[in-house]
């Protein structure tokens, strides 16, 4: 008994500094998560009223998916889609982490502005102007082509799986671009030059020192990816739903909300998360054995180094060129094309005859109290989830950072977990979880309340490596010489600790913050009427076939982005981002 | 001031406990200035935590002042604020947001003990007095060399008028030239506020220069305890021996009392009696002398060779052979060496017997563990 007594207290590390109220904090999110896991498995076995006592419990849903051609179907599209996505999302964002960390290129700052700014554009704004660039039938291209060349029919179309995937691949160019930078950075330049010195030439170095060097982080990218490829929703959505090209994430979400007269299938959904999450574990696993199996690799470098740049001369212009392109494929031209749309009263290609239509019609006419709700509702969750993202991750931090058990290594994989979980498992997890175990006990279907609690446990991975990195730069000495001088904990937390964690506190919140504002999956599964978001409302009118109006919704959405991103960029640009 | 009753802690590592204090046991009496020393990874900082109550022990008592401040039975810790001690960390630990005043101001400020608001500012200046920091006081505790960030920590840990300064290699950051000048500070200032001192090192020379009393550390354990000239002079192992200097060695048999068998011939010694078995006769270098001639033969005096020298300024470190067996001496200057021959004499007062690495020459040597409680009495 004795020993118990003392164990406790061992794990925290310092018995008399912590309390039960921050391993409480820490271990509250994880317990949510690991709720939704069990929720998942336990619909996926039952037929029936799920929870009450009529309700089987049976192997069916798994064998109606195995014995489901539709199914497999979706699989070879996700499957598509994601290589393609892949692909494309190396072949720009590595070539360019290349030039911007290895060469002398220009403007380096301007590269990682782009870049950066690359991944708070929100996928949806690319899927949206993608559509009036290259939809079959009204992709303004597909017209100009058309009308030129006297085609039958359309030479591209966005909404297949290739296309989708092209379309996410601009989008995560930018994380691509992210993770293989700091491959680069991190790689030994001393590596290089001696094999320069003992003779060897640029490209043997390429081929045989550098490429075999970077490969455990290119690995690692791509399958990091890989992850986000297969669970993405909101792309899929925007691009394929309106033309039943269905991804599984898509296909969870018919399933969810069947159109006409259907009945939601929530065992099948629950043995399709259930399939996704074993995927998105193994792959996630995966991950951090190639990034463990990459330090092998790791040579100490002292601080000071300067790595070798490559001189790039004239072929700075290509580079240049290069980036210029992706920026204008990949985020302007879809931005101009949802401007153009939120202006004009119908879609149609951009001419002459149209500009002279351009009006503010769609935003009078659009359901005010809709957007405002909306507005109101994604206030809300920006106010509240970046906060208490903020405090969970510190407990699971200190905790994990400062506090000498080995069951700090369990909360560490534990607040990991959410990375491996893609967020519409989260929210189908929620949405179990509110409709069959929660119920009429705590309302919570339909409520703000159940979105913002799916947002903290999925942004608890993130927050918590930031801090964890930061958290070990301060010697745990600064506070233990406090305790000593009498300061009691919540005075060391404020007097010392806040403040020196301040620069990443303040990205943190900024980062869930943009996040939170833009996100689409978890809004979507989860809201109904009262609790609708902002980009919610853009999806409804465009789920609806009201491109314009969706563009026009956009557009207030961007006008409110806009002035959080230079905030953003005046406060958070030096800290992480969260990879 | 500080007593310490069968103090054990271990650390869970992968694979295994690591045993860092193996049932310690400490006195250190009001406005002494104790000195912990050991190689690194004896378990010293351990030690220091545990009376700061930053580590909670496994086994064992603290009291301070005759207050129970940590004990396993009936489980009890106080906590680091309520203990009133101050320290100063091996790192300084200076909080860097804050400058070199509000560094010292704020423990007073917000910490326990609730200096009275208008006391804050005499207090701290009075701090910052005595370690000569007074015209820094406003700039960024960053800014600082390291000097004077340890001279913050040291003036942030007395402010507070602990009742015990606790110290962890304070001294270790700094370079050779400034720590001899600064342990003497450190040692005039702890003397002159009469507070009792904890202080930990690794370096003999400085745990000497500074202690009132030693203990040397191995392995969690103490080896011996007692002042800086017992320890040099009187080393109860042959371990204390070798930690605080140099030593010459022979192995021998002692043939009768006072006379003992080398293989450089036979080697007096002044102590008591030992038995007739193996042991390990040991001297300092520097109680090794040089006779002017070797005409007269005394006993305890051998020819030996010069094989190598090295001048350091203040004294002259060689190594001479006698036979196979080399030694080295302190002197001087070898003036007196013609020729590379050299005739050395031993003197027996200077001779230290161990056997089985425990001293068997003096009788107070079997006594010396518990000298620790002794100086509790
Ligand atoms: N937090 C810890 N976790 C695991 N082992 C530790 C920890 N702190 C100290 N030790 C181990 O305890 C022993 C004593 O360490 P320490 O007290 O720091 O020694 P010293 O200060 O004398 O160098 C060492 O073997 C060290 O590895
Ligand atoms: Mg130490």
């Amino acid at each position: 008994m004795k020993q118990a007594v003392l164990r406790l207290p061992a794990f925290i590390g310092w018995r008399n500094q912590a309390s039960p109220a921050l391993m409480g904090l820490a271990l509250a999110p994880i317990g949510v998560i690991l709720v939704l896991v069990a929720v998942m498995l336990w619909v996926s076995f039952q037929r029936g009223l799920f929870g009450t006592p009529t309700a089987i419990y049976t192997l069916e849903n798994y064998q109606t998916i195995l014995s489901d051609p539709f199914l497999y179907r979706v699989l070879w599209n996700t499957a598509i889609f994601t290589l393609t996505t892949t692909c494309v999302a190396l072949l720009t964002g590595l070539p360019i982490a290349w030039l911007a960390e290895r060469t002398t290129i220009p403007g380096k700052t301007l590269i990682y502005a782009i870049m950066t700014l690359g991944l708070l554009i929100p996928g949806i704004y690319t899927a949206m102007g993608w559509t009036f660039i290259a939809h079959p039938r009204i992709g303004f291209l597909n017209r100009w082509l058309v009308d030129l060349f006297g085609l039958e029919s359309a030479p591209i179309n966005i909404a297949t799986p290739i296309g989708m995937g092209f379309v996410q691949g601009l989008s995560l160019a930018a994380v691509a671009f992210i993770l293989t930078a700091q491959m680069f950075r991190a790689m030994n330049p001393t590596l290089e030059e001696a094999a320069q010195v003992h003779g060897m030439s640029f490209v043997t170095i390429l081929h045989r020192v550098t490429f075999p060097l970077a490969l455990p982080g290119i690995l690692a990218a791509v399958i990091y990816i890989v992850t986000i490829g297969v669970a993405t929703f909101d792309i899929p959505a925007i691009l394929g739903l309106g033309n039943r090209v269905y991804m599984l994430s898509t296909y969870i979400y018919i399933k969810v909300h069947p159109q006409g007269s259907g009945l939601p299938e929530y065992g099948i959904t629950g043995a399709v998360g259930t399939f996704m999450i074993v995927v998105a574990a193994l792959l996630t696993s995966w991950y951090g054995q190639v990034l463990r199996s990459g330090h092998r690799f790791e040579v100490v470098t002292g601080k000071g180094y300067r790595p070798a740049l490559i001189k790039l001369g004239r072929w700075a212009v290509v580079g240049w060129l290069f980036i210029g392109l992706y920026a204008f494929v990949s985020k302007l031209l879809p931005l101009l094309l949802i401007t153009y749309a939120a202006l004009t009263p119908y879609f149609a290609p951009p001419s002459l005859e149209m500009m002279r239509q351009l009006s503010l019609v769609h935003f009078y006419n659009m359901d005010w109290e809709l957007v405002l709700r909306g507005a109101r509702n994604t206030a809300t969750l920006v106010l509240v989830v970046p906060l208490l993202v903020l405090l969970f991750a510190f407990a699971i931090s200190w905790l994990v950072v400062r506090s000498r058990s080995r069951a700090r290594y369990a909360l560490e994989f534990c607040a990991f977990l959410p990375q491996a979980l893609p967020e519409v498992i989260l929210a189908i997890g929620a949405l179990l979880l509110a409709l069959f175990v929660l119920r009429e006990f705590v309302p919570l279907y339909g409520s703000v309340w159940l979105i913002a609690i799916v947002y903290v446990v999925a942004r608890i991975a993130f927050a918590t490596r930031a801090l964890n990195g930061s958290l070990l730069q301060i010697h745990r000495e600064l506070e233990e010489a406090a305790f000593v001088s009498g300061l009691s904990t919540l005075r060391t937390a404020r007097r010392v600790l806040l403040p020196l964690l301040w620069p990443t506190l303040l990205s943190v919140w900024l980062w869930t913050a943009l996040l939170v504002y833009r996100e689409l999956t978890v809004a979507v599964f989860l809201g109904i009427h009262d609790n609708i978001t902002f980009p919610a409302v853009i999806w409804s009118y465009w789920y609806a076939g009201g491109m314009n109006k969706a563009s026009a919704v956009t557009l207030l959405m961007t006008a409110v982005l806009a002035p959080l991103i230079v905030a953003f960029w005046w406060f958070g640009r030096r800290s992480q981002v969260p990879t | 001031m500080i007593s310490i009753q069968g103090l054990s802690k271990e650390f869970a590592v992968s694979g295994g406990n690591v045993a860092a204090i193996k049932g310690l046991d400490l006195e250190v009496a009001e406005g002494e200035f104790f000195v912990i020393v050991g190689a690194s990874g004896s378990g010293k900082t351990t030690l220091l935590r545990c009376v700061a109550g930053l580590e909670l022990p496994d086994k064992g008592t603290i009291r301070i002042a005759g207050q129970v401040v940590s004990s396993d039975n009936p489980p009890t810790s106080v906590p680091s604020q309520q203990r009133r001690l101050g320290m100063v960390f091996q790192s300084y630990a200076v909080w860097p947001h804050l400058t070199v005043y509000e560094n010292v101001a704020l423990p007073l400020a917000e910490g326990a003990q609730r200096v009275p608001r208008r006391e804050v500012a005499s207090r701290a200046r009075e701090a910052l007095r005595l370690v000569q920091l007074e015209e820094v006081a406003d700039r960024s505790a960053t800014l600082l060399s390291g000097g004077q960030q340890q001279r913050v920590a040291l003036a942030r840990a007395i402010a507070v008028n602990p009742r015990i300064l606790l110290m962890d290699e304070p001294l270790s950051n700094l370079d050779a030239r400034l720590r001899e000048e600064v342990r003497g500070k450190i040692r005039e200032l702890a003397k002159q506020l009469g507070a009792t001192v904890l202080y930990v090192t690794h370096d003999q020379v400085e745990a000497m220069a500074m202690a009132d009393r030693i203990a040397l550390m191995q392995a969690g354990e103490f080896l011996q305890v007692g002042s800086p000239t017992e320890l040099y002079r009187d080393p109860a192992r042959v371990e204390v021996a070798e930690f605080f200097g140099l030593m010459n060695w022979l192995k021998g048999r002692v043939v009768q009392p006072g006379l003992a068998e080398t293989p450089i011939g036979p080697l007096r010694f002044k102590g008591a009696a030992a038995p007739a078995g193996e042991v390990l006769l040991g001297f300092r270098p520097e109680c090794v002398a040089i006779l002017e001639s070797a005409s007269h033969a005394e006993s305890n005096s051998f020819p030996a060779a010069l094989r190598s020298s090295m001048f350091l300024g203040d004294q002259l470190v060689y190594h001479a052979a006698v036979g196979e067996q080399l030694f080295a001496g302190k002197c001087r200057t070898v003036a007196a060496c013609s020729g590379g021959r050299l005739q050395l004499y031993i003197d027996p007062d200077d001779v230290m017997l161990f056997s089985a690495g425990k001293r068997v020459d003096q009788e107070t040597a079997a006594a010396r563990p518990s000298a620790a409680v002794r100086a509790a009495g």
